[in-house]
This record gives structure tokens, C-alpha cells and sequence, in this order.
């Protein structure tokens, strides 16, 4: 009975065993790779789905802020969902940002943020007829009180006194503001100086100071007269002088239309071009 | 001529060097161009001395002459001695409208007010500055020109440098500046060196800071090539911009020591004997160099020294000083006196 076993019933069963077995083996090899394939899918439509949602925002941000600027209708969103409430906050601040970007661009300040959020540093640019100046930058901490910490702005300025005059802790724009007009005077004043000794070379600087508050200056009037003109800069947050003095030893010429003329000119527009304007009237050799 | 200035011209030539007194003499317009080329440089110093001697007393110049050249050379070369810096305080209301023909007026008035013989020179540099030449008297004796105060002040701001004052006259000169500027007070500014030009660019903010801003930096990214990969770039980095905003960015001014004097307990837990003291461990610390904003910042960006740079460090550029006195009230500053043992 034994010996038929190798031929038998027992034998066929057990090939037929160990071939479903083999069988059995084959997909795993293909199952492993479909789950790697699933998943890629799973991860791909998550992706999508994130972007689909950034986008979403995106659009509903646009939205937002035109409908802000336009006064239009609120769009049909649940007003006390929490979604809203971020969206809304994210459109005012990306709002501020381009603001703070633009306000930059046109010469106003700019504000970063310094210390992890303990201080902020901000710049005010200069510039005077179109040619961007020098650059003042003032760090301020901001706990517990406003206070301004470090600077670079020249110890001419008065900067304690401006800090004083408008209240840091609530006042600080118009602390900015008249700080910045007091930085953009003087940085003219002084351009307009340096360019007066470029274009106008015959006429003689006899005295100036290093906040370019007062200039004293030296011109000749056809024959030979010497004129003094004294320029006083008494407002420091302007440009053009508020008072002007000529001075010569001709009594005569005191009284002439064409110095009448020449004080106006010179209270008038900047000392350069002032003096160009005079040279063409023949007032100024 | 007479004896004092004879005396007095002889020791300026023999402490200038010949190369300054070449310069300087060519500025100075009391000399013929002739009489200039007729004084030879190569030869040794008594001899040059001889014939400037001469050839004043030909041109029969004063005291008032060759201090005049005394005061150009010094403006040209303002780096010898000491510059000790001043802060005028509490402006009046007319302060700014100060100008120099005033100010030279109320000066001498003010100075010759208070002591009789003075020799007072005052002349505007083309920078603005105004500088002050003082030669004191007594009641009973005449000016002594041989050790002049130096004074220097840019008008319409804080701040006076003074070379060479004794502590007896200082109180004369202050007062005459504080008044003769329209201020109510004059205080140390605790800033003093020997480069004129250094103190007075700290002081009046003539050097380049560096801020925090939204630019980002040209070289913020460097290309390593192939897979080195420079792992602390990210702390270098940050020490080297923290570096820059503490001591300044590119050419510093020039300071060349800072001392700070401590007047704090010592705190040595293991050393029993000196912790139980009740007086402070009195003790001063100097830093020199020849540049000491560079040495430092140096040693803050290559890691040197501990960053964020300690306030006991930074506050030089900060404050504007280079002389602290350190108590034990500030508890700040007591807590970080261990670190300043670099």
C-alpha cells in the first residue's frame, strides 16, 4: 500500500498542495506595489486638496479686500465662523503689508520688526529735487515702554526735544512725522548748499554752520559792488529761509526794484536756483 | 624779536617734525616765497631753527604771528596728547541761532572776565569746526604760550574737546563755553583719546551702523560648490550681523582704549575670605588697541566673545563713552562684570 503512495492519491494532493501554495505567493509582490501606488494616490490628492484650498483663499482674500475698498455688499459667508473671522484678519494684514511696502517706495519709513518682536526699527529715508539722501534709522523697544534705544541720527537734531514734544507711547506717527520733516530739511539744506558751490562758483560762502541753519554769502553786483546776504534759517523743519538780509555799502541800491526783487527770490526758492534766477536778471555777476 | 618769542619759536620747530613744519610753513602766508625756498630741510634741526629765527625776526613778526602758525599746525595734526570730550547741557531757547561772530565775542568777553591775561585765538576750520586757542596768565603774569589749551566745538551741537587744561582752570573755561553757547551746563562726556578726529565721529554719529531691515542682503546666500556643506554658516551668520549692530560696520572710529572701573562686591563662591568682605573689590579694567571697535568686533564674529554682545561692551558705540564706572546697583551690570575677564 505504501509503495503506491509516490503514484497515488497522497502524492497528487501534495503536488496539488505545494502548487496552490506557490500560487498563493505570486500576488504579494504585485500587492505590495499597488499599496506603494495607493498611497502615492492618497498623498497626491491630499496635495491637491491644499492647494485647491490655498487657492480658495486666496480668491476669497481678493474679495474681501476689493469688497472693503468698495463698500459693496458682504459676501453670503457665515460672519461668526472662525474661518472668516482668520480671513479677514489675513486680508487686513496683507492690506498693511503692501501699504507698509508702498509708503517705502514713495520715501516714507519703513518698520521691522527687531528682537523677536520686543522692538521695532524704523527707517526714514531722505531725498531732496528727486535724489534720494542719506537713510536714519531709529531702534525702539517696545516693552514696557516706547523708548528709543539706539539711532544714527546726528546729535544736531533735536531729537530728545521732538521725542518730548509728541508722546512716544501714543503719538509716535506724528513722532515720525515732524522727525522726518526736521531729516528731510536739513539733508536739503545742505544739498542745496553743496549745489550752490558747484553752480555758482563766483559767489563766496563766508559763513555756514554744521546744521545748515544760517549762510552768509558774498556776491558782486555789476561795477564791482560787494553785496553780504545773510540767509536765516530760523524753522527748522523748512527748507527755504524765513528771513534774508542784504547788505552793501551803495545806499542807493538799497532801494531799487531789483533788490526788492532779490529778497523775494531768495525767500522764495532755493538758494541755487534763486542765485541762477538772479544771474539771468543781471542782478549777480 | 623778543626773548619769549624767540624761546617760543625755537621749541616749536625743534617739536615739529621737519616734514609737518615743511607743510605747514607752506600754508602759512607770513613768509615770502623766497625766504620759504631759502630754508633747507635736509639740514639738521638747530640749524633750520637758526634761519626761521632769522628770517621772523626780518619780517618782524609778534607772538601773535607765530602762534598763528603753532595753531595751524596742531589743526593739520590734531593726534598728540589727550582729547577729553564735554556735553553741553539744557539749551536756552536762542541756542540755535548761535553764530560765530557771537560766540567768538561772548567767548572772549566771558574768558577775560574771569582772568585777566589770557591769549585767546579762535579760528573756523572748512569742516565747521571752531577752534579755540587759550594761553593763561595769572593776575600777576603774562600769558604762558608755551602749554596751550586746545578747543574744539561745532556749533549748534553738544559737544566741546579740550586738550591740555589743568583741573585749576577748568572750571573758567566751562563756564565761558556753557555761556558764550547759550547752554545751562556742561558735563564729562567720558570720552577721551588720543585721535581727535575718532572721538569726534563717535560722538557726532559720523560712522556707518548697521540696522535690522526687510533688504535682503546681496551676499546673504554663499555658493559652496559640490557637497561641502559649511554646517554652521547659519551661526556665523548671526554672530557676524550681531557683531556689526553692536561695534559698527566697515571703517570704526579710531578708539584706542576703554576702561572700566569696577566698584563691585566679589562673588567667588569658592573663596570664602573675599566674598565676606563688606567693601567693594576695587579694580580697573582697560582694553587697548590700536583699534579697539575692530578688535572687538572682530572677537564677537569669530566667536570669541559671547554673543549678543554684552551691554558692558556695546554701550561704547551706544553711549558714546570709554570710561564706566560699574556698581554693584545696577544689577545688570554687576551680574556680567565676570564676563568682561576676556
Amino acid at each position: 500500500m505504501e509503495g503506491a503512495s509516490s503514484n497515488g492519491v497522497l502524492s497528487k494532493l501534495s503536488l496539488l498542495e505545494v502548487e496552490a501554495r506557490s500560487r498563493g505567493s505570486h500576488p504579494q509582490p504585485q500587492q505590495s506595489r499597488v499599496k506603494e501606488l495607493k498611497a502615492k494616490v492618497e498623498a497626491l490628492k491630499t496635495k491637491r486638496d491644499q492647494l485647491k484650498a490655498e487657492l480658495q483663499t486666496h480668491k476669497l482674500l481678493q474679495r474681501l479686500r476689493l469688497s472693503e475698498v468698495n463698500h459693496s455688499e458682504e459676501e453670503d459667508m457665515d460672519e461668526d465662523s472662525e474661518s472668516s473671522r482668520v480671513l479677514r484678519l489675513m486680508a487686513r494684514h496683507s492690506e498693511l503689508t503692501d501699504l507698509l511696502r508702498a509708503h517705502r517706495l514713495i520715501g516714507g519709513y519703513e518698520v521691522v520688526k527687531t528682537h523677536q518682536g520686543k522692538g521695532v526699527c524704523m527707517s526714514i529715508a531722505t531725498g531732496y529735487e528727486g535724489v534720494y539722501l542719506d537713510t536714519y534709522n531709529l531702534e525702539m523697544d517696545t516693552n514696557p515702554k516706547v523708548r528709543i534705544s539706539r539711532h544714527n541720527i546726528p546729535p544736531f537734531i533735536p531729537l530728545d526735544t521732538l521725542a518730548e514734544q509728541s508722546d512716544l507711547q501714543t503719538g509716535i506717527r506724528t513722532f515720525l512725522d515732524t522727525l522726518s520733516q526736521h531729516l528731510n530739511a536739513y539733508v536739503g539744506r545742505r544739498q542745496q548748499l553743496k549745489l550752490m558751490k558747484e553752480q555758482h562758483k563766483s559767489v563766496e560762502v563766508m559763513e555756514s554752520n554744521i546744521l545748515c541753519s544760517m549762510l552768509v554769502l558774498m556776491f558782486t553786483m555789476p561795477e564791482q559792488v560787494a553785496v553780504l546776504c545773510l540767509l536765516d534759517y530760523k524753522d527748522l523743519s523748512r527748507c527755504l529761509p524765513t528771513q534774508v538780509k542784504l547788505d552793501c555799502e551803495d545806499e542807493k541800491l538799497t532801494d531799487s526794484p531789483q533788490w526788492k526783487k532779490s529778497c523775494s527770490l531768495l525767500l522764495e526758492l532755493p538758494v541755487h536756483r534763486a542765485l541762477t534766477a538772479m544771474k539771468k536778471m543781471g542782478t549777480v555777476v | 624779536m623778543e626773548k619769549s618769542t624767540k624761546c617760543f619759536l625755537q621749541q616749536l620747530v625743534r617739536r615739529t617734525p621737519t616734514r609737518m613744519l615743511k607743510a605747514t610753513l607752506e600754508k602759512w602766508d607770513r613768509l615770502t616765497p623766497h625766504q620759504r625756498q631759502s630754508v633747507d630741510f635736509t639740514l639738521p634741526k638747530w640749524v633750520i631753527t637758526q634761519t626761521l629765527v632769522t628770517i621772523c625776526e626780518e619780517n618782524g613778526l609778534t607772538m601773535k604771528h607765530i602762534t598763528e602758525l603753532e595753531m595751524m599746525h596742531v589743526i593739520e595734526n590734531p593726534n598728540q596728547g589727550t582729547w577729553y570730550s564735554f556735553q553741553l547741557l539744557d539749551p536756552e531757547d536762542d541756542a540755535h541761532s548761535v553764530e560765530l561772530m557771537l560766540f567768538k565775542e561772548q567767548f572772549k568777553t566771558h574768558l577775560r572776565e574771569l582772568m585777566r591775561n589770557v591769549s585767546i585765538k579762535i579760528k573756523k576750520h572748512t569742516d565747521e569746526a571752531v577752534w579755540i586757542r587759550i594761553a593763561w596768565g595769572s593776575g600777576f603774569s603774562r600769558p604762558n604760550h608755551l602749554k596751550p589749551t586746545y578747543v574744539v566745538h561745532y556749533l549748534q551741537s553738544p559737544y566741546v574737546f579740550v586738550r591740555n587744561l589743568t583741573s585749576k582752570l577748568k572750571p573758567l573755561l566751562m563756564q565761558s563755553l556753557t555761556l558764550s553757547t547759550r547752554h545751562q551746563a556742561i558735563k564729562d562726556a567720558n570720552l577721551s583719546g588720543p585721535k581727535l578726529m575718532a572721538i569726534r565721529d563717535l560722538l557726532m554719529k559720523q560712522y556707518q551702523q548697521s540696522f535690522p531691515t526687510n533688504d535682503a542682503s546681496p551676499l546673504a546666500k554663499e555658493n559652496q560648490p559640490g557637497p561641502i556643506v559649511n554646517e554652521q554658516a547659519e551661526a556665523r551668520a548671526s554672530r557676524r550681523r550681531m557683531a556689526s549692530e553692536a561695534f559698527g560696520k566697515g571703517a570704526v572710529p579710531q578708539l584706542q582704549s576703554a576702561v572700566y572701573k569696577l566698584e563691585t562686591k566679589y562673588r567667588d563662591p569658592s573663596n570664602r575670605t573675599m566674598t565676606e568682605r563688606d567693601e567693594p573689590f576695587r579694580c580697573v579694567v582697560k582694553y587697548s588697541s590700536s583699534n579697539i571697535l575692530e578688535s572687538f568686533r572682530h572677537c564677537a564674529s569669530a566667536g570669541i566673545a559671547s554673543t549678543p554682545v554684552t551691554p558692558l561692551l556695546s554701550s561704547i558705540l551706544l553711549k558714546g563713552r570709554n570710561y564706566f564706572v560699574i556698581t554693584d546697583n545696577a544689577p545688570a551690570a554687576a551680574s556680567q562684570t565676570r564676563q568682561a575677564d576676556l
